[in-house]
């Protein structure tokens, strides 16, 4: 299973170039997705008018070192690391998805556009695609089944789906069926055959469509708002527009 | 004046929701993010605007009687034991103020269940269990009649 292309086995009655189509046609899908969400939810607007409010409202200017290091410790810290979350749980598992997710997309995306008709896969691709997968199946049902905030503090049962886990359901039911349809397609002894296989493709295809294709109406997008936002955070406390007080003077541990 | 998420800060973390004591903040089934479902049953005790880590709740009047444009933002420092507030009125006035919340580390105090299950005997003693030690005192002052 580590060591098997699954796109390589799929050309048998898929050709790749509708492969390479279809991954085209969703990278689009989730660009145009984002790009009407900007403007049905007016988001560009909203943080276009928090910039302005910012600038309005700053103490000092900041020059153009100070942003761009702004921007650089906004990207080791709230996009490389998760560093928003207050909680390790939800950190760990944030970035076990975030990652597995980068790494699972990056080795599709290799695999169908170079390896699909290669008699032989590197192995590390292989690997990663499988590495990948299995970190957001981890991530994610440790955060579907424990870290969910209506789970852990609202007491739903996890099987109380709602609109907002649409993204997370999505991804989850994706991954999940690329890994059994992988697994089925190379155990040699798999009951059921070519059918069950077909099945689980299919099963794939729908939930991957479903993720990439649902942008305006799932979380997805939040992977290109959280920067802006932690940006938008930092710069207004670096010019002094931030609206929380300033830092106490002291500590009153131990007075 | 109730409270309200502002759903670009949050970060659908649950402290609001578990302190909440009227249990009006709850999980938008949207955006996952925190939300206030009844801010006329509001206390205003502004427990939620505290425990915020993301500093993502504020307060407002009710529309109908306070215009709008004033603000009240709050930032605890746990690891300083400090809660600051600052206060923007309507005429643009900025108030800050700062104060102690505690003098122990985050976290140092015992919950109830960490402690020993009292005795039996303890039910004709006026103290509460485990005092007078857990008050890190030698003795509470008692009436005579109770001291015997």
């Amino acid at each position: 299973m580590f060591i098997s292309n699954p796109f390589t086995l799929l050309t048998e009655f898929l050709s790749p170039l509708v492969m390479q189509v279809y991954v085209v046609l969703m990278i689009v899908a989730v660009a145009g997705g984002t790009l009407f969400d900007l403007y049905h939810k007016r988001s560009a607007e909203f943080f276009a008018l928090r910039r302005k409010h910012s600038e309005a409202a700053a103490q000092r200017r900041l020059g153009a070192g100070e942003i761009a290091a702004l921007a650089m410790r906004t990207v080791a810290s709230e996009v490389a690391t998760s560093g928003e979350f207050c909680k390790w749980p939800r950190r760990v598992s944030h970035l076990l998805m975030s990652y597995g997710f980068v790494i699972y997309l990056a080795a599709t995306i290799v695999m169908v556009f170079v390896y699909a008709t290669a008699a032989h896969t590197p192995l590390v691709l292989t690997a990663l695609w499988n590495i990948g997968a299995l970190m957001v199946l981890v991530g994610g049902c440790w955060f579907f089944f424990f870290l969910r905030v209506n789970v852990a503090y609202e007491g739903h049962s996890p099987f109380h789906l709602m609109r907002a886990d649409l993204f997370i359901g999505a991804l989850l039911a994706s991954v999940a069926c690329g890994l059994i349809w992988h697994f089925a397609q190379t155990a040699q002894s798999f009951a059921g055959g070519a059918t069950a296989t077909l099945v689980l493709f299919a099963l794939y295809l729908f939930f991957t469509t479903l993720l990439f294709v649902s942008v305006p109406w799932s979380k997805f997008a939040h992977m290109f708002y959280k920067p802006v936002a932690a940006f938008q955070k930092r710069l207004e406390e670096a010019n002094g527009s931030s609206d929380l007080p300033r830092p106490a003077d002291g500590s009153h541990i131990g007075s | 004046m109730p409270t309200y998420t502002d759903m670009t800060k949050c970060d659908g973390c649950g402290e609001c929701v578990d302190i909440c004591p009227s249990d009006i903040m709850h999980i938008d089934p949207v955006y996952r993010r925190s939300y206030n479902i009844e801010p006329n049953f509001c206390w205003e005790c502004y427990s939620c605007v505290k425990a915020c880590p993301q500093h993502a709740i504020d307060v407002r009047g009710y529309s109908d009687f306070a215009p709008l444009g004033h603000k009240v933002r709050v930032l605890r420092e746990k690891e300083k034991g400090s809660i600051s507030w600052k206060i923007r009125y309507r005429d643009g006035r900025v108030k800050e103020f700062s104060f102690p919340i505690r003098t122990t580390p985050w976290g140092s105090i015992k919950a109830p269940a960490d402690y020993a299950a009292p005795d039996a005997a303890g039910l004709s003693s006026p103290l509460l269990a485990h005092e007078p030690e857990a008050l890190k005192v030698a003795a509470l002052p008692m009436l005579p009649a109770a001291a015997k």
